[in-house]
C-alpha cells in the first residue's frame, strides 16, 4: 500500500496532471485533422443517386454556389463594391468562380484559345460566314464605332469584326439573368447588387464554407470602404456556417453555465474547493485518450460528428469520481474505497465496452470511430478513477453519511412502497401503447429539420435564387456516357427537349457542360462550315465593299478563322486553368468508369414532366432530397443492428458479472423501462426521432446501468447505502444540470440530445430506486 | 480691331476664369443643340462623320441622337448610358466608356452649371480670352484617368463650339462640333478641315 501523500504534494500532483492533460490537448489539436466530410460518416452508397450524392453531390453545382446582395447604398457605390468584391475573389483560390454580371474580361480567355470562339458558338450551325452576312454584320460594326461604346469594342473588330467573343461571353451568363445597372446585377427593384459565388470546397465540407464565407465577409469589409452598405449571403454553404456557427455559440453558453453550476454543485456536495478539479481529470483523460486513439487508428482523419457525439456519450465518466468521493470517509483509505467499489464500477465500464464492439463490426467508418473513442475513453476513465484519482484523494474528509440530509432523504423514500413486478410489466405496456400511437411518423429522415434554416432565410434564399436564375439544390439531371465525349453528345441531344421545356414555361433555365464545350462531334461539324483561306478572303473583300474600312483591316480575322478551321477540337484538358474550367468541372465528372453530365435546372415547375422527359432520352431526373433521406434511413439500420447486438452483449455480461436472475433483472429492468418511458414521452410530444435521439439514448442506458448497478451494491451497511445515495444523488443532478440545459436550447440538435437524456436521468434515478435499490429487509442477496 | 482686342484684355485680364466660362455655359433644360462628330479609327480609310443633335429633355437626361448617316439614340441618365438602335439596345456604365463620360462632364455638369460636381471629377484649366476660351478638364479619378487624358472645350463667349476627348494611351482624339461650328461644318468634307473649324474662332 503506498504511502499516502500530504496535502501540498497532492493537489500539485492533481495540478500537474491538469497541465500534462491541457498540454496533450494541444499537441492532439496541433496534429488532428477534423474532417467535416459528413460522408464517411455514412454507409456505402447503393443507388445512383446515393453514388452521386456521397461521390459528387459535395461538388455538385447547387451545393457550392453562395448567393449574395449587397445592399443598403445608391446603386452606383453598390456596383463599384460589386466589381470590387469580383475582383477580389476571382484571384482567390478558394472561389471557382465569382459571377456578377460584369462582363468577363476578354483577358480571362488565354490568347491559344480565341479562335476557338468560332467551334464554341452557335453562329456557323446558322447561315456562317458568306459576303453577304458578313457584309450585315460589317456594316453594324460601321455604326459601333461611330457609338459611343466605340472604345469598348473597336481593340476586338481587327480579329472578330463578328464580335463572336462577345455573343459567346453573353450565352455563358445565366439564361435569365437578372437586370444590369452600372454593368452588374441588380435586383429587379433595382436596390440590390447581386452576385453569384461558387466555392471550391464542397458543400459538405463546413470548414471549407466557413472558410470562404470568410473570406467574402473580408473582402466586402475591404470594399465597403465607409459606405452604409451590408452584405447578406445565402445559400447552402452559408446557411451551414450560420447555423454551425449558432450552434457551437449556444453549446458554448450553455457549457460554460454548466461548467458553473457543476463546480457549485460539488463544492455544495463535498465541501471541499477541491473536488470540482479532481472530478474533471478523468472525463478530461478520457476525452484525451478517446481521440488520441481515434487519430491513431484511422489515417483518413477524425470525424468531427465522432468527437460531438464521442463527448455525448463519454458524459457518464463523470460520474466515476463522485462515486469515490460519496464513499470516501475516515478509516478508509481512498485505495481500499477505489478497490471496493471497483467491482461494480467495472461491471459497468466492461459491459457498456463489450456493446460497443457491436459498432466496431457496423462497416461504418464513422461509427467505428465513435466506438474506438468511446470504449478508449471509458477505460481510461475507469482506469484513472482506480489507479490515480486515489492518491490525491483526501483520505478523511467528512463522511457524507453523516449528513442529515442524506439520511432524512433515505428515510423519505423507505416510505415509497416498491410496486410489484405485474406494476411494471403494465408501466411497460403503457409506454409500448404510446410509442405505437399513430401520431407523427416515427422517424426524422430529413437531417437538415435538426438544423433548421429559419423560414425567413429561406424565403429570402428562394428570392435570391430566383432573381440570379441560381440552380435547384434539390433535382438535377445526369446523363452518363462512356466518356467525356459521350456524355457531352448526349447532354447536346437533351437540348431542343429542354428548350421545349423552358419555352412551354416547366422550367426557367438550364445549364450543362456543353453549354460551355460542345462535344467534339459538333465542333467539328462547326469546322466543316468554316471557309478555307482562300473564300474567306473573297467573301471579306466582298462584303468590305464600298464599306469605309481599309482593306487589311480584318487580316487578323482571317487568320484566326484559318486557325479555327485546321485546329483539334477543344477537350476538358485545353480549358486547365482557364475560367471555363471552374463551369465545365462542376457539370462535368469524369470517371475511371465513365463520365456523367450534369445538367442544372432552375425554376421547375413540375418535376415529374422533367422525370419522364429524362427517362425517354436516356437521362436521370435525380432528387437528391430523396438520395440523402434514403442514406439516412440505411445508416439507421445499421445502427438499430448494431445496438440490437448491444443490448444482447450487454445483458450477457451484466448475466456473466452478477449470475443471480434476480439480480440481472433488478439491473437491467430500470434501464429498459427509462428507455421505453423516454421512447413514449417524446413520440406522445411528436417529436420525430433522428439519429441524435438514439445516440443520447445509449447514453440514457449507459447511465441507467451504473445507477443500477450501484444501487444494486449498496451493501448491508447502512452508511453504505447513504454513501451510495449521495453518489448517485451528486451523479443524477450533474447530468441532469447538464442535459436539463441543453433540453432548453434553440437549436434543435442540441435539444434532441438534451431532451432524451434529461427524461433518462430522472427515469433511471427513480426506477433505480424503486427497482434496483438494494432492499435490506427484504432480501440479503449481494 | 486693335481697339477691340484691347479692349476685350482690359476687360478679361489674361487669366480667364473657369467660374466666368462655367457661368456663360449655364443652360437651363430643356435644350438642344447640333452636332457633328469625327470618329477616327485605325480601321477606318477617313474619319466617320456623324451628325444629329444633343438634348437635354430635363436637368438629369442627356440625349445623343444620331441622325445621319444611320439613325441611333444613347440616352445618358444616373451614371447610365442606353444606346438604341433599331429594335437592339444596350446600356453601359459611364465609368467604362471614356467617351460617355466626356459627354457628361461637358454636358450633363457643365449646362446644368453643376460646377461642384464638375470639380469633384476633374481638374479644371481655363485659358484663352472670353471670346476664345479652352476649357481642359482632366480626370482626377484613376479609373478613369487610366482610359483619358482630358477634355478640350473650346468655346467663344457663352457658345461652346467644339470639344476633343483624347485617350490617354495614343488613339485619335475623337472631336464633337457643336452650334455655329456644327452649322459651319456642313458640306465640309476633309478632316483637316473640320478640325480646324473646332480649333478656330
Amino acid at each position: 500500500m503506498p504511502r499516502p501523500l500530504t496535502a501540498p504534494v497532492r493537489l500539485s500532483l492533481a495540478l500537474l496532471w491538469l497541465a500534462l492533460l491541457l498540454l496533450g490537448g494541444w499537441w492532439l489539436s496541433q496534429r488532428l485533422s477534423l474532417s467535416g466530410d459528413l460522408r464517411k460518416f455514412m454507409p456505402e452508397a447503393r443507388t445512383p443517386a446515393q453514388k452521386l450524392l456521397l461521390d459528387e453531390l459535395g461538388e455538385g453545382p447547387g451545393s457550392r454556389l453562395l448567393l449574395v446582395a449587397l445592399s443598403g447604398a445608391k446603386p452606383d457605390v453598390l456596383a463599384a463594391q460589386s466589381q470590387a468584391l469580383r475582383d477580389a475573389l476571382s484571384n482567390d483560390k478558394r472561389f471557382a468562380f465569382v459571377a456578377n454580371g460584369g462582363e468577363v474580361g476578354l483577358d480571362a480567355i488565354p490568347e491559344r484559345l480565341r479562335p476557338y470562339r468560332y467551334l464554341l458558338s452557335p453562329t456557323l450551325d446558322g447561315e456562317g460566314f458568306d459576303a453577304g452576312s458578313l457584309r450585315d454584320e460589317l456594316q453594324q460594326r460601321v455604326q459601333d464605332l461611330g457609338s459611343p461604346a466605340a472604345a469598348l469594342i473597336e481593340p476586338l473588330l481587327p480579329s472578330d469584326p463578328t464580335l463572336e467573343t462577345l455573343k459567346l461571353a453573353e450565352s455563358w451568363q445565366p439564361a435569365n439573368a437578372p437586370q444590369r445597372l452600372y454593368d452588374v446585377w441588380f435586383d429587379a427593384k433595382g436596390r440590390e447588387a447581386l452576385l453569384a459565388v461558387q466555392t471550391v470546397a464542397p458543400g459538405f465540407d463546413p470548414t471549407g464554407q466557413q472558410a470562404a464565407v470568410d473570406a467574402l465577409r473580408s473582402a466586402f469589409a475591404q470594399a465597403k470602404g465607409d459606405s452604409q452598405s451590408r452584405m447578406e449571403l445565402s445559400g447552402p454553404g452559408a446557411f451551414s456556417v450560420e447555423i454551425g456557427g449558432r450552434t457551437q455559440r449556444e453549446a458554448q453558453w450553455i457549457g460554460s453555465f454548466d461548467t458553473l453550476g457543476l463546480v457549485v454543485l460539488l463544492v455544495f456536495a463535498y465541501r471541499s474547493w477541491k473536488q470540482p478539479l479532481f472530478g474533471v481529470l478523468p472525463l478530461a483523460s478520457a476525452g484525451l485518450a478517446g481521440l488520441g486513439a481515434v487519430a491513431w487508428w484511422f489515417a483518413g482523419g477524425v470525424h468531427g460528428i465522432t468527437v460531438a457525439f464521442g463527448f455525448t456519450l463519454i458524459g457518464v465518466v463523470q460520474d466515476y469520481p463522485i462515486h469515490l468521493f460519496s464513499h470516501q470517509r475516515a478509516g478508509v483509505t481512498p485505495w481500499q474505497n477505489a478497490r471496493a467499489i471497483w467491482p461494480t464500477l467495472a461491471t459497468g465500464v466492461a459491459s457498456t465496452c463489450i456493446a460497443y464492439v457491436t459498432f466496431l463490426l457496423s462497416g461504418v467508418d464513422g461509427l467505428q470511430q465513435l466506438a474506438v473513442f468511446t470504449i478508449v475513453g471509458l477505460l481510461t476513465a475507469a482506469l484513472t478513477t482506480r489507479l490515480l484519482l486515489p492518491a490525491l484523494l483526501d483520505p478523511s474528509p467528512r463522511d457524507p453519511a453523516s449528513w442529515p440530509w442524506v439520511e432524512t432523504l433515505w428515510n423519505a423514500i423507505e416510505r415509497v412502497p416498491r410496486p410489484r413486478l405485474r406494476w411494471w410489466a403494465l408501466f411497460a405496456a403503457l409506454a409500448l401503447a404510446c410509442i405505437a400511437l399513430p401520431r407523427a411518423p416515427f422517424w426524422q429522415n430529413d437531417l437538415s429539420k435538426l438544423t433548421p434554416v429559419p423560414p425567413a432565410a429561406l424565403a429570402r434564399d428562394a428570392q435570391l435564387r430566383g432573381e440570379l436564375g441560381a440552380p435547384d439544390v434539390r433535382y438535377l439531371l445526369a446523363i452518363r456516357g462512356a466518356d467525356a465525349e459521350s456524355a457531352l453528345e448526349r447532354s447536346e441531344a437533351l437540348r431542343p427537349a429542354l428548350d421545349a421545356q423552358v419555352a412551354g414555361g416547366n422550367l426557367a433555365s438550364y445549364d450543362m457542360a456543353a453549354r460551355y464545350l460542345p462535344s467534339a462531334k459538333l465542333q467539328r461539324e462547326r469546322q466543316s462550315r468554316i471557309p478555307d483561306a482562300a473564300q474567306a478572303k473573297a467573301a471579306l473583300a466582298d462584303a468590305l465593299r464600298d464599306l469605309p474600312f481599309r482593306d487589311d483591316a480584318f487580316a487578323p480575322f482571317l487568320a484566326d478563322l484559318d486557325a479555327a478551321r485546321k485546329a483539334p477540337p477543344l477537350r476538358i484538358a485545353d480549358l486547365a486553368g482557364t475560367p471555363l474550367e471552374a463551369s465545365v468541372s462542376g457539370l462535368l465528372l469524369a470517371q475511371a468508369q465513365g463520365a456523367t453530365a450534369l445538367v442544372s435546372l432552375s425554376g421547375i415547375r413540375d418535376p415529374q414532366s422533367l422525370a419522364r422527359l429524362a427517362s425517354a432520352h436516356g437521362a436521370q431526373l435525380l432528387d437528391l432530397k430523396d438520395a440523402s433521406e434514403s442514406l439516412v434511413v440505411a445508416y439507421r439500420e445499421r445502427v438499430l443492428w448494431a445496438l440490437a447486438g448491444a443490448a444482447l452483449l450487454l445483458a450477457l455480461t451484466v448475466w456473466l458479472a452478477l449470475r443471480v436472475p434476480r439480480r440481472v433483472l433488478r439491473v437491467l429492468l430500470p434501464m429498459a423501462l427509462t428507455t421505453l418511458l423516454i421512447l413514449a414521452v417524446l413520440r406522445v410530444s411528436g417529436v420525430e426521432l433522428t439519429l441524435f435521439h438514439l445516440v443520447a439514448l445509449i447514453l440514457a442506458a449507459g447511465l441507467g446501468l451504473d445507477y443500477a448497478l450501484f444501487f444494486d451494491h449498496a451493501g448491508d451497511d447502512h452508511a453504505d447505502q447513504l454513501r451510495t445515495l449521495h453518489a448517485l444523488v451528486v451523479c443524477s443532478l450533474t447530468t441532469l444540470l447538464v442535459f436539463l440545459l441543453l433540453a432548453l436550447s434553440s437549436i434543435p440538435v442540441l435539444r434532441a440530445i438534451g431532451s432524451t437524456v434529461t427524461i433518462g436521468v430522472v427515469g433511471n434515478f427513480v426506477l433505480g430506486l424503486l427497482i434496483a435499490r438494494h432492499a435490506v429487509a427484504v432480501e440479503g442477496d449481494g | 480691331m486693335l481697339a477691340a482686342t484691347t479692349f476685350a484684355s482690359a476687360a478679361t485680364p489674361e487669366a480667364i476664369d473657369s467660374g466666368w466660362i462655367l457661368a456663360q455655359l449655364a443652360r437651363p433644360a430643356p435644350m438642344q443643340t447640333a452636332f457633328v462628330e469625327l470618329r477616327d479609327s485605325p480601321l477606318l480609310k477617313a474619319p466617320l462623320r456623324i451628325g444629329g443633335e444633343y438634348r437635354r429633355p430635363d436637368e438629369a437626361t442627356l440625349v445623343r441622337e444620331v441622325r445621319s448617316p444611320y439613325a441611333e439614340t444613347t440616352t445618358i441618365r444616373d451614371g447610365q448610358a442606353t444606346i438604341v438602335r433599331g429594335k437592339r439596345s444596350r446600356s453601359f456604365s459611364l465609368s467604362r466608356v471614356p467617351e460617355l463620360a466626356g459627354l457628361q462632364a461637358s454636358f450633363g455638369a457643365m449646362l446644368a452649371g453643376d460646377r461642384a460636381t464638375l470639380e469633384r471629377h476633374y481638374r479644371i484649366e481655363a485659358a484663352g480670352t472670353r471670346q476664345h476660351w479652352t476649357l481642359t478638364l482632366v480626370p482626377r479619378e484613376a479609373a478613369l484617368a487610366a482610359k483619358l487624358r482630358d477634355i478640350v472645350l473650346h468655346g467663344r463667349g457663352a457658345e461652346l463650339r467644339c470639344f476633343e476627348t483624347e485617350p490617354a494611351r495614343g488613339g485619335e482624339v475623337q472631336r464633337t462640333l457643336l452650334a455655329s461650328a456644327a452649322r459651319a461644318a456642313d458640306g465640309v468634307a476633309d478632316g483637316k478641315a473640320l478640325a480646324a473649324l473646332c480649333t478656330a474662332d
